[in-house]
């Protein structure tokens, strides 16, 4: 019995130890090295300029969340509890910007709005060079990084909607007509995760370098990382980068905040299904105006890369300057999902069992490190890994899962908590009843059931590791660097038809984990 | 006038009748206490008459108007002017007991004062006085159940529909609340169509009993 404690225990250990090691070390060092020469801070902070560029990350940042907010809560509202028809469609078509870096979406509005844009050659090309200054600069941002973001908002919205026990709502109807029932019981019952939406939306735009970068809009991870790669002042980046330290700390406050204990109204067991809101004459009219705005968001500008970009000549181009690049992101993106997937369920563990003293610290620092910007993650693992004793680590693409580990591992171990929390803990005491070790009830009798929890883990946080920009930028060891990171370094030179086809290429690679999703639910159902 | 009536009722979910062709009256002020085995049709019988549901064919009726009949809903379930206890209470978490009462009422555009004055009168009948700025959370099982018929009752409702209420309170508790219940009846007068699987409690409640079994009326 001892034994099996300790193995118990050691797991859970080693994998807290790997997400301190992966993250907390990191901004610990970077903070404590930055701290030793008070120097940087006053001269940086003390900068008119960092607090200019402070001042328009915080525009762009309240904009984008004002407005993914305005149209995501309400979209939200009406996919999950009205009869608009093709709710599914719709969803999943303002949900696919979520799969792309937002960098893309940034290309593909420049192929609409650029001077050489469609609506340039539509129009002539005054106009396009009115809306090419619009695009390139804070309002072309706040349109790229809404719709970016917009699908964390209506996603989460209806999960949280959908989430709220339709008893609830059905005690009311009793009394009341719909408007008075969403307003007065299910907009306050599923606030909690609305407002997590966008609190998210606000630390994701607070920390997204790509979109701002080719834009040109100078935002604070721009400044951050052109701080480290330009003049390669490491205190200088410490310096800058310590208010997304604290944007990030503001924002995890809050999550715990609004959270914590909150969760009394998702209680039920799901067995019915909810009333929905009958539209009656504005229904075929919404539908309408909802299917309009996603062709203008979602497939006007993606609709333009393809058009740009969809020639053998710019394919083959593409495929010949970035076909190793393309081939690693899949690799590494597939190692780190599955390093995430495995760290992410004895992380749920400790968090769903109370497994050791400090899981809620676990959990807290797991949020901390999503919230940070990837450009301060980066410099944390460069000022940890960076020496002649761990160039084994640091000059191999090891250093990048490392970086993908410690952003992404609170995604990987959320979505397999959610399997956890569906699962009676008796079924684990039943094998150990039984007398099996440790190991056994992991693999024979946890993982199989928690299966689809893991698979959609894995899925999700390759994902999350194919779209990343600023972590492959700062950490990718010369010659093997990524898709994301190759099109970011082309985009200085390349011409429109090459970006446009390494944007497609891009959108391609995220068809790979959504296949594989497929096919491991095929072969679950066959099985089952 | 009957307050509730049935009228060759159909009700299908997928190729399984949930009630099959099912006709009944309820007389105003009556107790009537829908009772039979699990899946009979008791809980779709409340549910047809809350309006969450259409028949498929037949007629419902509620104080002598059509509300519902072949597949289309008529009279919507807020314009029906009925109470109904759920199985699982549904109080709304994020409203104190006073608030949970007060929703109720806010829908008949009534005085704030009235509003108050009929809040604290219903929480004096079903012994909850004191307790109407504390949120549901914080009250024991027994509190919550009286909570969910004062929120039922406190409209003056032409019928209050009960689910199963009691099922999920220990013999002791149940039993007080029975008499709760009754006492309730017997001061304010409302018709009650009481759902339950419990002969206990179909003995204690009912004036009348529609047993159910397969989705029709079981005749002795």
């Amino acid at each position: 019995m001892g034994r099996l404690l300790i193995s118990r225990q050691i797991t859970l250990w080693t994998a807290v130890a790997v997400l301190i090691i992966a993250g907390v070390l990191p901004l610990c060092l970077v903070l404590a090295t930055s701290l030793a020469d008070v120097g940087n801070y006053t001269s940086t902070l003390g900068n008119a300029r960092i607090w200019r560029i402070f001042r328009t990350s915080l525009v762009l940042t309240v904009l984008t969340t004002v407005l993914a907010g305005f149209a995501g809560i309400p979209l939200g509202l009406l996919f999950a509890r009205t009869d608009l028809p093709m709710r599914r469609v719709l969803t999943f078509a303002l949900s696919m910007p979520l799969l792309f870096p937002p960098y893309i979406l940034a290309v593909g509005w420049y192929e609409v709005l650029g001077r050489g844009g469609l609506l340039a050659q539509w129009a002539g090309s005054p106009v396009g060079e009115v809306t090419s200054r619009w695009l390139f600069g804070l309002p072309g941002a706040v349109l790229v990084l809404t719709t970016a973001f917009l699908p964390v908002v209506l996603l989460l919205t209806m999960t949280y909607v959908n989430a709220v026990n339709p008893t609830l709502e059905q005690a009311a109807r009793l009394f009341s007509g719909w408007p008075a029932v969403i307003r007065s019981i299910t907009i306050p019952l599923a606030a909690p995760g609305v407002l997590l939406s966008l609190v998210l939306v606000f630390l994701l735009t607070m920390g997204e370098f790509g979109a701002p970068a080719f834009l040109r809009v100078t935002v604070f991870p721009v400044a951050t990382f052109t701080e480290l790669t330009a003049f390669y002042n490491f205190g200088a980046a410490t310096a800058a980068a310590l208010p997304l330290v604290a944007v990030a700390l503001l924002g995890l406050t809050m999550e715990q905040r609004v959270l914590r204990g909150k969760s009394f109204q998702f209680g039920w067991d799901g067995g019915r299904e909810p009333s929905l809101l009958p539209l009656g004459r504005i229904r075929t009219p919404l539908c309408l105006l909802v299917t309009l705005a996603v062709l203008l968001v979602v497939a006007l500008p993606l609709g333009a890369l393809v058009f740009r970009g969809l020639s053998l000549a710019a394919l083959g181009e593409a495929w010949d300057r970035a076909g190793g690049s393309a081939a690693r992101s899949l690799g590494y993106s597939a190692v780190s999902a599955t390093a995430l997937a495995g760290l992410g369920f004895f992380l749920a563990y400790v968090i769903h069992r109370r497994a050791v003293v400090c899981w809620r610290w676990v959990d807290a620092a797991m949020l901390f490190l999503f919230t940070l910007p990837g450009t301060v993650i980066g410099i944390g693992l460069i000022a940890l890994w960076n020496r002649r004793s761990t160039n084994w680590i640091y000059a191999t693409p090891a250093i990048l899962v490392i970086g993908y580990v410690a952003q992404y591992a609170v995604i990987g171990t959320r979505i397999i908590l959610a399997g956890f929390a569906q699962t009676s803990s008796a079924v684990e005491e039943a094998a150990e009843v039984a007398g099996a070790g440790w190991f056994r009830r992991v693999f024979g009798i946890l993982v199989p059931i928690l299966g689809p929890s893991i698979t959609m883990s894995w899925v999700v946080t390759f994902l999350f590791c194919l779209r990343d920009v600023s972590l492959p930028l700062l950490l990718a060891p010369p010659g093997y660097d990524t898709l994301t990171a190759r099109t970011m370094t082309l985009m200085a030179n390349g011409s429109a038809e090459l970006i446009a086809a390494l944007c497609l290429l891009s959108m391609s690679l995220t068809a790979v984990p959504l296949i594989v999703y497929g096919a491991a639910r095929r072969m679950g159902s066959k099985a089952t | 006038m009957s307050a509730i009536e049935f009228q060759g009722v159909w009700k299908r979910y997928d190729d399984r009748a949930a009630v099959a062709g099912l006709s009944f009256r309820i007389e105003e002020g009556e107790r009537v206490v829908v009772h039979g085995p699990s899946g009979c049709g008791k809980t779709t019988v409340l549910r047809l008459i809350a309006g969450f549901l259409a028949p498929d064919v037949g007629r419902v009726l509620v104080g002598g108007k059509p509300v519902a009949a072949d597949g289309r809903i008529l009279v919507s379930p807020e314009h029906r002017h009925l109470g109904m206890v759920f199985q699982d209470l549904a109080l709304w978490p994020h409203l104190t007991v006073a608030q949970n009462l007060d929703f109720a009422l806010k829908a008949q555009r009534l005085a704030s004062e009235i509003r108050r004055q009929r809040i604290a009168d219903m929480l004096a009948r079903v012994q909850l006085n004191g307790l109407a700025d504390v949120y549901p959370a914080r009250l024991s099982g027994g509190q919550q159940q009286r909570v969910a018929i004062a929120r039922a009752l406190v409209a003056q409702p032409l019928a209050v529909l009960m689910d199963e209420p009691l099922s999920n309170l220990d013999d002791e508790l149940r039993d007080e609340l029975c008499g709760q219940i009754l006492d309730l009846h017997a001061q304010l007068g409302f018709t009650l169509v009481y759902v339950t699987h419990s002969k206990e409690e179909m003995r204690r409640i009912g004036s009348r009993v529609i047993r159910l079994r397969d989705g029709k009326e079981e005749i002795p």
